[in-house]
């Protein structure tokens, strides 16, 4: 198994924080509100036969900047950056959720720049009665109904027990401050792209058209926080994209099913690079 | 000193039934405009009667969508008072600047409230609460540089003369003219509510505006933020004057404590129980990391946690008996606080018209003389002894 390592990179906006490792053709993996990329397996798996560059946005984990990023465009703008710095042309671009969105809008504005793309449970549009749940109000115990499929997943079950602390002030015990800090960071970062339009960008439905790179479309079958119809508007809109459901799982994906969802991303990304060759 | 009485203008027919928050997602259905013709009316009446008692002023204040507090424009209440008060102070405590776009409208509306009541107005400009990000949609990401550049628009307005441009990040204005302008010169009096964020006290101590310690927290944690205050102006090079800061509290007199608790308790625990749930929620960026840190250090002392009267009384969350108690109590905390304010509410959750009257009436005859005979204007209210650095 091949191990990512963490480095920093400097970026307009400041330093980014940068795991990186496996060889190959590279990956870009766009994190999703969670801010995950800490040991995650399904990112090992995909550097047995991938370069997987996943970098911290703004706001998450150790990057800094985000004060100076304060919609989409500046998102955009600063994925565009990184590529530069990490001296990547085309990269496949994988992103989950909120990354997942944030690589749509790279793809839709600058095509060429996106060697193929992969959407896993994707926010970005607004579909009326397929409306995106609340992730800005609602309690950590709450979010988990809707991101895990088995509540049992250690991360579900730290969520679980959070609830005692609710998302907001009124608690009644002390919590030690570092364990609120990087979860606020990281909403207070997503609220900055997402608070409102809420996670989606009214503009990208007549822009779907624009992205060239082949696409995947991931679905957790059970993720109740983005329903089905959103998976499927992008697979129905974006040219020839394929749309991929995985059972037994929700929103996150990744965290549920490494190793099914790094064996689907895996095996598209083969066939369509050398396809291009 | 001074002293105002404050009120929340609370919904009171919240069904025994309904557990929900109060606030933001509160069905509306549980309104009865009947009821609200009642009390709106029998609210001001109370307002009005505070002059002929002999108080220094009056507070109002903002929240939208909810059921703890019936004004989301104060402003509508203000004005109302500009015409049925003669001498009063009339303190808008305050306007949520964010929430207006342009916030030229609060420059008007204020103006015409310092022109038509004589110049009493007290002009308060707040951030706004947690809950209103998500009544109003607004990012709370760009909450305090909003606060900044309406604050900027409205001095600009009432200070410089017009038209003038003003272009910032949130708000571009190409004519910046407003009319009427203030009656007081140059500007009103400024207050500006908090709840212990560090950015809003330094902003306050930059300016010489004065700090109104609003929220419902135990009195170690008041003790604290208003020593950050006075620290803050420390820092700016001056020392806080005492009419630079203000106390918000519950108050409650009757003939003896036992009659006082029993006849309030039920009414706080209305309060506590129906309106506060959902008033905390913090939404994410609305506050920086360290004041974040700063309000978690008090945040299990909010007022909504409370669950026994022992509790009540040990933290100070209202001020509840006979004369000599509400006396002793609420001296005892103007000297630990320094605050040259003092902003009573006399009517809180379901406490009916009666009670309330009787409330303000013993208060005024009993108790407000002492406390301006012991706390003469211009004289310090902090005890030095609490003034450890």
């Amino acid at each position: 198994m091949v191990g990512l390592a963490t480095s920093f990179v400097t970026t307009r906006v400041g330093r980014v924080q940068l795991r990186r490792g496996g060889g190959g053709p590279p990956v870009l993996y766009l994190h999703s509100a969670t801010g995950e990329g800490e040991g995650l397996a399904f990112l090992d798996a995909l550097a047995e036969r991938f370069e997987v560059l996943a970098p911290m946005f703004p706001g998450f984990g150790e990057s800094e900047g985000i004060e100076q990023i304060d919609d989409m465009d500046d998102a955009v703008f600063h994925l565009l950056d990184l590529l530069e710095v990490l001296g990547l042309e085309a990269p496949a671009v994988v992103g989950l959720s909120l990354g997942g969105w944030m690589a749509v809008e790279l793809a839709t504005r600058y095509p060429d720049r996106v060697g193929a793309l992969v959407l896993v449970n994707p926010v970005g549009l607004y579909l009326k009665g397929a409306e995106i749940k609340d992730i800005f109000g609602r309690s950590p115990g709450e979010m988990a109904l809707d991101l895990f499929a088995d509540q049992d997943h250690p991360v579900a079950r730290m969520m679980h027990s959070m609830d005692a602390f609710r998302n907001d002030l009124a608690i009644t015990t002390e919590i030690p401050f570092e364990a609120v800090k990087p979860v606020y960071q990281a909403m207070a970062a997503t609220a900055r792209l997402g608070w409102n339009p809420y996670l989606h960008n009214p503009k990208l439905p007549k822009r779907l058209w624009r992205v060239t790179s082949p696409t995947l479309v991931v679905r957790g079958e059970q993720d109740t926080l983005v329903p089905a119809p959103h998976a499927r508007y992008y697979a129905e809109h974006i040219e020839g994209a394929r749309l991929e459901l995985i059972e037994a799982a929700a929103h996150l994906l990744p965290l549920e099913k490494p190793v099914e969802l790094a064996g689907l991303v895996t095996e598209f990304l083969e066939t369509e690079l050398s396809e291009e060759d | 000193m001074r002293v105002f009485s404050f009120h929340l203008m609370p919904y009171p027919g919240l069904p025994g039934t309904y557990e929900g928050p109060a606030w933001v997602t509160c069905p509306n259905e549980l309104f009865d405009p009947e009821l609200g013709h009642r009390i709106y009316n029998r609210y001001l009446d109370e307002l009005v009667y505070a002059e002929e008692l002999g108080f220094d002023g009056v507070c109002v204040n903002e929240h939208h969508q909810n059921a703890y507090g019936l004004m989301p424009s104060p402003n509508l209440i203000a004005s109302i008072l500009a015409r049925e008060t003669q001498r009063v102070r009339i303190a808008v405590v305050g306007n949520a600047l964010p929430l207006y776009d342009p916030p030229t409208r609060v420059a008007e509306e204020f103006a015409m409230i310092d022109n038509i009541s004589g110049g009493r107005l007290i002009a308060g400009f707040v951030v706004g609460g947690g809950p209103e990000y998500y009544s109003f949609s607004i990012n709370p990401a760009h909450a305090r540089e909003r606060f900044a550049e309406a604050h900027d628009i409205i001095i600009k307005a009432w200070t410089e003369p017009g038209p003038q441009e003003f272009i910032g990040k949130h708000y571009r204005l190409r004519f910046l003219n407003t009319w009427p302008r203030p009656l007081q010169r140059p500007i009103p009096e400024i207050w500006i509510p908090g709840a212990g964020s560090i950015e809003t006290m330094e902003f306050v101590a930059r300016h010489r505006y004065a700090y109104m310690g609003i929220p419902y927290f135990h009195r170690r944690v008041f003790e604290r933020t208003f020593r950050m205050f006075r620290d803050a102006c420390e820092r700016e090079g001056y020392h806080a004057d005492p009419m630079q800061s203000g106390w918000l509290t519950p108050i409650y007199v009757a003939g003896s404590d036992e009659q006082a608790r029993a006849e309030f308790e039920p009414h706080f625990w209305y309060w506590v129980r129906k309106l506060l749930p959902g008033i905390t929620i913090t939404p994410p960026g609305y506050t920086s990391l360290r004041s974040l840190e700063n309000q978690m250090k008090g945040a299990a002392s909010f007022a909504v946690n409370l669950r026994t009267w022992d509790e009540v009384v040990e933290g100070r969350y209202a001020i509840v008996g006979s004369p000599d108690t509400v006396y002793a109590q609420l001296e005892e905390c103007l000297t630990a606080f320094g605050t040259g304010n003092l902003l009573g509410l006399f009517q809180l959750g379901t406490l009916p018209a009666e009670e309330t009257r009787r409330n303000l009436e013993l208060f005024a005859t009993e108790v407000l003389p002492r406390l301006r005979a012991r706390f003469p204007e211009g004289h310090p209210v902090l005890d030095p002894d609490a003034e450890v650095r």
